[in-house]
Order: structure tokens, then sequence, then C-alpha cells
């Protein structure tokens, strides 16, 4: 067998493994019972609940991002290397640690004051987006730098003897141009969000109609054997993910500006 | 006028150092260099990219040292051109307008006149990634004089054209010069394009400014060695100073056999006797004949032996023996000096280098 038969095995047994693991749903798939699913009340406020939390913690993390990966890509500065090593924390963290992480914060002097002070967090709707806003942040952040890399310094200094500030110059040139890794970056965020479930049971719990997201609401059904809705909620995950994952594709299909 | 005085930059372990130049109104400095000489890190440094260690750039008697780089008046084309992928011809043209609050249209007079001058009418509304190596070069420069900056700051901007198209784009560049009164700081390798296009010019090897002058000076008689090599000088020969008289310098040439005589140009160096230098001529300047062609007093006419013949295009390589020296020596000679002449192998032929062209080189 030559090497690259053998390589082309690897990557066909690696599609293989989740392929089964998706196909082997349908063992327990209900066709009778997924409209039922899909639109009882406590699924669909899931959904929303879910979607709404995803696209807030998105928002909130890309907004922060921007200027940060910005800052990371193009200028030196002290502490540079700390920060960027700090962004890989959500990655190697387990997410229920980065959960038990914001709930041993709340319990400390500074986070109680916020939740008397400003909103509450543990076991509420704001606690899930910011599981779901720490757990993505340095991925987001991670993914937008690697964008603005793609984007040679040049194009921003042509623009600035041409007569652009530098905010007018990242406005018109740098944003412009990692558009699509920029929206490619939130995309997977939002997805990344919309899966967590660690960080979010840690600080949110699980309570059914008030902070049971979408992979919540996939345990809770798991933990009381409720196998085939179970399949009906991870079908339903799958199928969002996936799309994302192809539109994020069709969105990377880029030129390269180097 | 704009002035860089003993400027200074670091990029890693290389170092640009202590360069000083000056670009007067309406002319072309051009920075002549080979490749990983600290050209573009020079040109980097004028604009504002990075900060010199050292130095100033003043622009008309202001030190924009410090100043960013939208302030400084100075506009930029580095190599790739930096055309904004994202835009099409026109809004390339019309970004530093647009970027200035200014009117956005192509009756603004200069814009209308740079389109029609730079022949790019047609193209306008193409996206700068369909166009061709000359088309992007116009829309580059377009692009520079639109922003009404009277100083274009260029980063060897046609190396990527061919032969042709690059001396066409020469012809516009004076053009563009001469119409808008641009003052040109010029960075590139290629010697054909700094001296048709340069009024100054600056030797840059190893990040050290090596030789500053006006372009027929710094071609005619290049300072030291790595600028002689450099600037394509064929023929350079070790020498020791023999003697020295009023009007005439003899310096003893072991390569050739011969004490050649050098008229006024070793007058630019302090020569002594005894001193070491490289006596250099370009390979226009050989002549070449059939032995008693010359009268007896002429200097500088060595016999030899032809021992081989290269042909490089314009010119030629021959290999002589001169005299009865074992060590051969390899002469650059214009394939015009041999005229009428069929040199071939084995033959007996006279070399003359005369005086008034040889020129006195430092060592290396």
């Amino acid at each position: 067998m030559t090497f690259k038969k053998i390589s082309i095995a690897c990557s066909f047994a690696t599609f293989g493994l989740y392929a089964v693991l998706i196909l082997s749903l349908f063992y327990f798939f209900r066709g009778e019972r997924l409209l039922d699913t899909i639109l009882s009340p406590r699924t669909l406020f899931s959904i929303r609940l879910s979607l709404g939390a995803a696209t807030i913690s998105t928002v909130f993390s890309v907004l922060i991002a921007l200027p940060a990966a910005f800052a990371l890509s193009r200028y030196e500065f002290p502490g540079k290397r700390a920060v960027d090593t700090m962004l890989e924390l959500p990655m190697i963290v387990s997410p229920a640690a980065l959960g038990a992480m914001l709930l041993i914060f709340f319990n400390n002097p500074l986070g109680l004051w916020i939740q008397d002070h400003g909103a509450q967090f543990v076991f509420t709707f704001y606690g899930i987006v910011l599981a779901q806003f720490v757990t993505i942040c340095g991925v987001s952040t991670r993914l937008i730098k690697a964008a603005m890399d793609e984007i040679p310094v040049r194009y921003e200094a042509v623009a600035r003897t041409l007569g652009a500030s530098p905010g007018k110059a990242f406005l018109t040139i740098t944003l412009p141009l990692s558009r699509r890794g920029i929206i490619a970056a939130s995309i997977l965020s939002w997805a990344k969000a919309l899966g967590e479930f660690g960080a979010t049971i840690t600080i949110a719990g699980s309570m059914a109609m008030k902070t049971e997201t979408l992979p919540i609401a996939i345990f809770m059904r798991l933990s009381s054997a409720e196998i085939e809705g179970t399949v009906i909620l991870i079908l339903i995950l799958v199928s969002i993910g996936l799309s994302i994952l192809y539109i994020v594709r069709l969105l990377s299909r880029g030129a390269s500006y180097a | 006028m704009l002035e860089v005085t003993d400027l200074s930059v670091r990029a890693g372990t290389f170092v640009l150092s202590q360069v000083s130049l000056k670009v007067l109104p309406s002319s072309c400095h051009v920075i002549l260099g080979p490749t990983g000489s600290g050209k573009t890190l020079l040109m980097e440094s004028v604009i504002g990219l990075r900060n010199p260690q050292t130095g100033k750039v003043i622009l008309e008697g202001e030190d924009i040292t410090c100043l960013p780089m939208e302030q400084r008046g100075l506009s930029y084309v580095p190599q790739d051109l930096a055309l904004f992928p994202h835009m099409t011809v026109r809004q390339n043209i019309l970004y530093p307008i647009r970027i200035r609050g200014g009117k956005q249209n192509f009756e603004n007079g200069i814009v209308r006149e740079l389109i029609d001058s730079l022949s790019i009418g047609n193209i306008l509304d193409r996206s700068v990634k369909n166009l061709s190596g000359g088309e992007r070069q116009r829309t580059a420069l377009a692009r520079a004089v639109a922003s009404g900056c009277n100083y274009l700051v260029l980063d060897e901007p046609l190396s990527a054209l061919h032969e042709s198209l690059k001396t066409e784009l020469w012809y516009l560049l004076k053009d563009l010069q001469k119409r808008y009164e641009l003052a040109i700081l010029m960075v590139t390798h290629d010697l054909e394009e700094a001296f048709f296009l340069g009024d100054v010019i600056s030797v840059i090897i190893d990040g050290k400014l090596r030789q500053q002058g006006e372009k027929r000076d710094v071609y005619r008689y290049p300072h030291n060695e790595d600028v002689a090599r450099f600037l394509g000088v064929g023929n350079l020969f070790h020498g020791r100073v023999d003697r020295i008289n009023d009007d005439s310098l003899f310096v003893r040439c072991e390569e050739l056999g011969d004490t050649l005589t050098l008229s006024t140009h070793w007058r630019k160096l302090a020569v002594k006797k005894n001193d070491d230098f490289m006596i250099g001529i370009r390979s226009e300047d050989v002549l070449v004949q059939t032995p008693g062609e010359f009268m007896s007093n002429t200097p500088n006419v060595i016999e030899g032996t032809v021992m081989e013949i290269f042909e490089t295009g314009a010119s030629l390589q021959v290999i002589i023996a001169c005299g009865h020296r074992p060590e051969k020596v390899k002469l650059v000679m214009h394939r015009s000096a041999s005229t009428g002449l069929n040199i071939v192998a084995g033959q007996k032929i006279v070399i003359h280098l005369p005086k008034e062209n040889l020129f006195l080189v430092e060592l290396a």
C-alpha cells in the first residue's frame, strides 16, 4: 500500500468515524415523534434560548475580538505574548472548569459586588451568555487575527500615505479585506457558542424553561433515558452545525492577498 | 526639498546606517543597490512605517520624522503596488480624494488629466485583480499622483515588468514627473532604470551609503570596488601607485604586466606613491586593434594573445594572455570595440585602455 493510499484511507476513516456516529442516531430515530418534539414548548424554548444567547455572546465577542485581533496582528507592545497565550485558555481548560472558575469568581467579593450592583449571572440567562462569551472570545480573537494576518501591512501603509488616518485605513482597507475571515470567525464562534455545554451548566444550571439550552436539553433528556427525544435534539444541533460549517467553507473560498 | 539626514534604522540584525540624501523639487533621486542592501528599509523609514534609531526626515524645512504617515505629504508606491484588491481602478484612483473628503468625480481636473495621460480610461470599472502588469503600474501611479502629494516614494514599482513594458513606463514616469513637477525618491536594483530616471544616484550596499552624486559621475567614476562591481564595471585590476606628476598618475598593474597611465580621474582620491588601488575601465571604453595599429608612444597599449572568447549579448568577454606572462586576464569589451576585427582564439591583438577613461577605485 502506498503512502498516498494510506493517507487517503486515514482521511476516510476520520470521516467514517463521525459519519457512523451520526448514522447510528437513526437507529433510535422515530419520524412520528419529530414534529412533536420540535414543536413542544420546551424544545422551542431551548432552541430560542440557544440561538438568542449564542447570537448575543457572539456579537459581544466579535466586538471585543476585532480591535484586539488588530492590535495583536499589527502592533508590538509589552505583554503581547502573554495576551496571545491567554487566548488559548478556553481551549486548554475544560468547559466545566471554565464554568467553575466563573462560579468561583461570582462568589468572591468582586463577583458578589457585581451581582449585587449589576446583573445576576448565576443561574440566569446572563450566566449562559457569559459562559458562552468566555468560551468563544479567545477563539474569535484568534480566528480574526489569522484573517488580518493575511492582509499585508503595505495596504494600510499605502492608504495612510494617501491621507487615511489609522482608523480610516482600518475601516476602508483592513476591515473589508478581512471581511470573509471575520464573518467565518463569527459563524464558527456562534456555532461553538450554540453547542457550549460544560461552562453553561456549571454557572447557569439546567432549569427547564429558564436556562435549558439545546445541549443542556440533550443532557436532560438523556439523563431521563428519553433516547428518541435526545436523538431528535442532537439531529437539530448537528443540522445547524453542519449547515454553518458549509457556509463558512463557502466564505473561506476567498483570494489570498499576500 | 525632501531631506534625510544621518538616518539609521535596525531590522532584526540588519542595520541601515547613517544615510543622508536630498531630493530636490522636480527631480528624481534613485537609491540603487543589490537585493538585501537596505533600500526598502530606507523607504519604509522615510514614509514612517518604521521608526529610525537616529536621524531626521525633513520635508520643505519641516521635521516630519515623528509625524504619522498620513501627515507627511509623501505618497508611497511599494514593490507590489498594493492596489486595493476590493476596489475597482476608479475606486483606487479616487481613494485619496475620497479619504480626504474631496469631490469624487472624474471631472476633477487633475484626475481626468491623469486618466488621459496614463491611458487608463478604458479600464476604470475593472477590478484591479483583472489587470495586466502595465495596467497595474499605471493605476498605482495615477493613485499616487491623485493624492496631490508632490513627493513620490517609489519602491521598485517596475521590477515585475518585462523589459519593453518597463521602458514604456520609464517614459511615462518622466512625463508625469515633468507635468506635475514631482519630486521622486525611488529604489531600484536595475542599473538602466536608475540611470534613465535618476538625476542623482545613491548607491547603498550592505546597509551603508557607498556613493552619492550626479548620475554621470556615479556611472563614470565609482569610488570603491563594491560600487564599481555593482555598477557593472567589467574591468578591474589591482594596481600600485608608481609615480605621480602634474597631469598623470602611473600605476603598476601586475595583472596586465604594464604600468598604466591615468589622466585626471584619480584626483578624486587621496593618492600617494605605493598606495594600492583598483584600476577600472568600462567595457565600452576598451579599444582593440591588430598589432602595429597604435603609435608607439601611445600609453596603455597592451599586447596579448586571445585564449578564449565568450559572447554575452552586447559585450564580449575575452581571456587574454599578456606578453609572456602565464596568468590569463579577463577583459570585458563592447562588441563594437572589435568592429572590423574577427577576433578568434590564438590571435594576437593589441588592447588600448585610453588614459582618460581609466579610473582609480578604492579597495573593498
